[in-house]
């Protein structure tokens, strides 16, 4: 265990906390964009940057996502380095995206004079910020179906050969996790549509509320595992699990 | 093609020289060899695109018989490089990193190919022409489509 | 022949050098720049000729190609020497044509041909000696001590100059204390970061693991730098045996060197010279029967920037997008396939085998205090006496441009200097007389980098020198981070407005500002860095930006539509050169009086600025 100092407040960490673990657990808020507790931390938004001097008297800026505390150091998440360098990433971001709400709603928080129009791309409605959460989570899941594709500013995600992955299950993570929205998922009664690709949905056997793509459900996830021999939607299942736990059939179920 | 593929053992950090074997062969990569690239390796389709969308000297479109690479490194900059790409592309009709129609040449720039002092350096496949001047810029073109014949 | 022992190597080396015949030796340079002056065909020519008339390779003539001899400007180059005692005879610009009567006059007859020789701009006169020119006089080669000695392809020559002798000694020794030799010499990485490279060996040998790597970084990405590739090309064997010392002292079996994609005569010789290690068993198992195995392979580049900073160099040896990594870990830590990995670049490594050989005091006793050893430069520009130099640390600006390199081309005024690449920065007129090591070139605004050294005159415009790097940073950005991919589109677009002359009030401040944030928030080397050409010519040169800005005038004569061109009567002599390279036909004049500039004709292209012998055409401030 480490003792660190964050805004002046001690804490005891395990060594190798990041410190935006750290300050979220004193309930610091430190904004961040590309960081998602469920995936694999990348560190390339730059936004939940914080100040950390060392045990040797060193301050440095540093992304609070992938910053392991090692030793006693002290984390200062509010100086105005902080809080000038964070609102350099937002107004980068905003004249990429000017129309993305989460983006304004930063700029506003930070003071940030947006760019001028000289900055701002042809194309004003790509809301994409390259935080790589959707590959990330296509990834994690084990189907890789989208990736960042080119490089520099012509980076973007796409699915292979820009064309309609195979491997998509249509199970809509990477829409989700995005934090911009910038991942289109639209659905009509019977049908999904993501990457270009549209997808048939599957009826709940309960409640007949279509939830899931067949795709996904030939995906043995216990999230989708037939109850009872039955395909049931998040909600259904629920309800019936809790059912099987009063009528005591519960340790029946989990053999 | 599928020669190439197999050349190499089925791991996946061997995807960037098997698109290179192919980029040098083919003169690009069809959608189709990367789609065989990524079945022989066992990556993933996304992996094989953005990689091969990632590295200069991968292309996803067919390059001339002759690649013309102007190199724009500091040395040849500072000696005239940018006005020896307005030049060639004032001669050949097309933009740089364009092909031309009767599928020739290409122009690129390219930084540095490590020749500064002939700078300013253009090097047409492996030819290296040195200290180049705009005015010599037909006789080049006239001399390597006759080669391309 | 293989060698099972360290005493077998060294039977065989000295019976080489007991049975080298003492006959004339011509080299010939087949460096990247006299390869593309044609060399090669001078080689053939001797090789021709020598068949032609019956001259035998080991009584009469031993003709080879070697790797680069420095001196590109001035070549095709060919070396001749008589015996084994005479003096190295320099021929420069030397053409086919010319081989008969280098054979005949020199090496039949014994006299140097007068016309080949390298004239000296001082003294005016002709200097046959190479070592008494002075672009190599005040060199001092340890780096590239066999480049363009010996050829490169051949083993034998290697070890007749001492090819794995370091290797051999460091086998008999402990590897802590080949480290503690490394860490002694105080050699810094010549990459550009100069971290020293005896600490990053010990963190990695501590490290216990199943499996470490040393890398080479040979992917030489700076523009304006060729060093490693004139390393990689002319003398591979040394590269080969630094990287296994490196492997031996850390305990890795593994070697790889990550090579450039645009380097094809690299890879061949690197692929040669490491089957030939391997036959004789100076690579593989068991070398020299130390017990110590390693093994060396290639890996090419695929033509990304990015990809010589450390971390994406590893992604890219993985088969990945070279993109790199966050790194609160080193790389000596867990680096390629999560192994403790050691990477320093060409330069690095081919420092090593004699540093084992020769000891840390040697190494010491040249160069700077905390600066010890030689820098590899390549100098370039418009510097009279372009080529790659090699000098002791500490050497003076004004010394490795003046005296090695001759001055500044055409005798115009010196303007900048730039060192360190796209991550480095330019130097005034004012810093000549700063000693160039890793430090002081820090202290300056600037850095070391792999060795790039490009020389600027006045007829250079310093925003549009920030222009090209930021030009070609946004190219070569992976992308993954907003601070690089946004952030130097934004200042690309300001760079656009200034030398386009459709900057706004407040371009420059804004410029600045952005650097600074880019700087110190990117997240990885090249981003850190990528402001540097722009902040270092801020620095330096704010007077250029203010009049780009402000008066949209570019007194350096490169921004078109920002200036107009202006012929000085009291100068000009009519020599009407201006008229013939002018594209436009806004040149007129009688032959021998001063000619005039038509400024509506006039597509401001310079051309006339570097063609004039005389300093007569005048950047002026365009009339309203």
């Amino acid at each position: 265990m480490v003792e660190v100092t964050i805004d002046g407040q001690k804490i005891e960490v395990e060594k190798g906390t990041t410190a935006l673990e750290a300050a979220r657990s004193l309930g610091i808020e430190i904004p961040t964009l590309c960081y998602h507790e469920g995936l694999p931390p990348d560190g390339n938004c730059r936004l939940c940057q914080v100040e950390v001097t060392d045990a040797r008297g060193r301050t440095n800026l540093v992304i609070s996502c992938m910053y392991p505390i090692k030793g006693p150091v002290e984390i200062r998440t509010d100086t105005e380095r902080v809080r000038d360098a964070r609102a350099f990433v937002v107004k980068l971001l905003l004249a990429r995206s000017p129309h993305s709400p989460v983006l304004q709603h930063l700029a506003e928080e930070y003071g940030v004079e947006p760019l001028d129009a000289r900055f701002v791309p042809e194309d004003e409605t790509d809301l994409c910020i390259r935080c790589g959460r959707c590959v990330r989570a296509c990834a994690t899941l084990g189907n890789n179906c989208i990736e960042f594709v080119w490089r520099g500013w012509e980076k973007e995600v796409n699915t292979p050969f820009k064309e309609p992955s195979n491997s998509c299950i249509g199970c809509g993570a990477c829409a989700q996790v995005c934090p911009t929205g910038a991942i289109r998922v639209t659905e009509d009664e019977t049908t999904r549509t993501i990457w270009d690709r549209t997808f048939d949905l599957v009826a709940c056997e309960r409640c007949g509320v279509r939830f899931a793509t067949p795709e996904q459900l030939k995906v043995v996830s216990p999230e989708f595992k037939p109850v009872d021999g039955r395909v049931l939607c998040p909600r259904c299942r629920k309800l019936e699990e809790a059912r099987a736990v009063a009528s005591g059939l519960g340790a029946q179920e989990e053999n | 093609m599928r020669q190439i593929i197999e050349g190499y053992p089925k791991e996946p950090r061997y995807l960037l020289a098997t698109l290179q074997d192919i980029q040098e062969h083919h003169k690009y990569l069809s959608v189709e060899s990367m789609k065989m690239v990524a079945e022989y390796l066992g990556v993933p389709e996304s992996r094989v695109f953005s990689v091969a969308t990632f590295y200069k000297a991968l292309s996803l479109v067919p390059q001339g018989k002759k690649v013309i690479k102007v190199c724009n490194g500091t040395a040849c900059h500072l000696r005239g490089a940018p006005k020896l790409v307005e030049a060639l592309e004032k001669e050949l009709g097309i933009k740089n990193g364009e092909t031309t129609e009767d599928g020739f040449f290409t122009i690129q720039t390219v930084n540095c190919v490590g020749a500064c002092a002939m700078a300013p350096v253009v090097m047409v496949n492996d030819r290296v022409y040195g200290k180049v001047t705009i005015s010599q810029i037909p006789e080049i073109i006239e001399e390597e489509r006759k080669d391309a014949v | 022949m293989r060698f099972e022992t360290i005493k077998d190597l060294e039977e065989y080396r000295q019976g080489l050098l007991a049975s080298a015949p003492d006959i004339p030796h011509v080299w010939v340079c087949a460096g990247p720049g006299c390869l593309a002056n044609g060399s090669m065909e001078i080689y053939e020519g001797f090789m021709k000729y020598a068949d032609e008339h019956d001259l035998k390779a080991d009584i009469d003539l031993k003709a080879e190609a070697t790797g680069c001899q420095g001196f590109c400007e001035r070549g095709p180059l060919v070396t001749v020497r008589l015996s084994k005692d005479a003096n190295e005879i320099f021929y420069q610009r030397v053409r086919p044509k010319d081989v008969p009567e280098i054979i005949e006059k020199t090496i039949l007859g014994g006299n140097v041909v007068d016309r080949l020789l390298y004239r000296d701009q001082a003294t005016k006169s002709k200097i046959a000696s190479t070592s008494a020119i002075p672009f190599y006089s005040h060199q001092k080669k340890i780096v590239l001590r066999n480049c363009g000695q010996i050829n490169p392809l051949s083993l034998d020559e290697a070890l007749a100059a001492d090819a794995y002798a370091g290797l051999a000694k460091a086998l008999s020794m402990e590897p802590a204390e080949v480290i503690a030799v490394v860490k002694d010499s105080g050699l810094r990485g010549r990459g550009g970061g100069g971290f020293p490279t005896g600490v990053k060996w010990e963190s990695a040998a501590v490290v216990d693991a199943p499996q470490k790597y040393v890398v080479v970084n040979g992917d030489e990405g700076d523009p304006g730098a060729f060093m490693d590739r004139a390393v990689m090309e002319g003398d591979p064997h040394t590269m080969l045996e630094g990287l296994a010392i490196g492997g031996y002292a850390i305990g890795a079996t593994r070697g790889l060197i990550y090579v450039r994609n645009e380097y094809p005569i690299a890879v061949d010789h690197l692929r040669i010279a490491i089957e030939q290690a391997h036959e004789c068993g100076l690579l593989g198992k068991n070398i020299l029967g130390s017990g110590f195995d390693f093994e060396i392979e290639i890996v090419r580049g695929g033509g990304a920037f990015v990809c010589g900073e450390s971390t994406s160099l590893m992604t890219s040896i993985e088969g990945r997008a070279g993109v790199p990594r966050v790194k609160y870990i080193r790389s000596t830590e867990k680096g390629l396939w999560e192994g403790p990995t050691v990477l320093n670049n060409v330069e690095s490594w081919a420092n090593i085998p004699q540093i084992l050989l020769n000891g840390a005091e040697w190494f010491k006793s040249m160069g700077t205090e905390n600066n010890s050893g030689t820098k590899v430069f390549s100098l370039v520009g418009k510097v009279k006496n372009s080529g790659l130099v090699e000098v002791p640390m500490g050497v003076t600006l004004r010394e490795m441009i003046y005296e090695i390199g001759g001055g500044v081309l055409n005798d115009r005024e010196f303007k900048a200097v730039q060192t360190g690449g796209p991550s480095g920065g330019c130097l005034p007129a004012s810093e000549l007389d700063r000693p160039v090591d890793f430090d002081q070139l820090k202290a300056a605004g600037s850095m070391m980098g792999s060795g790039g050294m490009i020389v600027m005159d006045d007829h250079t415009c310093m925003v549009n020198v920030a222009q090209y790097f930021v030009d070609f940073l946004v190219e070569e950005s992976c992308g993954k981070c907003t601070p690089c991919r946004e952030g130097l589109k934004a200042m690309q677009t300001l760079l656009h407005g200034l030398t386009s002359g459709t900057a706004k009030p407040g371009d420059c401040a804004m410029l600045k500002e952005i650097a600074e944030h880019v700087r110190d928030t990117a997240l990885c080397g090249l981003g850190k860095t990528a402001a540097n050409p722009v902040l270092a010519t801020m620095n330096w040169f704010p007077e250029e930006y203010e009049e780009h800005e402000k008066e949209g005038f570019c007194r350096g004569g490169v921004c078109s539509g920002l200036y107009a061109l202006e012929i000085d009567p009291d100068l000009c002599t009519g020599c009407t050169l201006c008229e013939r390279v002018c594209p436009a036909g806004a040149v007129s004049g009688e032959k021998k009086k001063p000619h005039t500039i038509d400024k509506h004709a006039c597509v401001t292209c310079g051309s006339c600025i570097d063609a004039c012998r005389f300093k007569a055409i005048k950047v002026v401030r365009r009339s309203e």
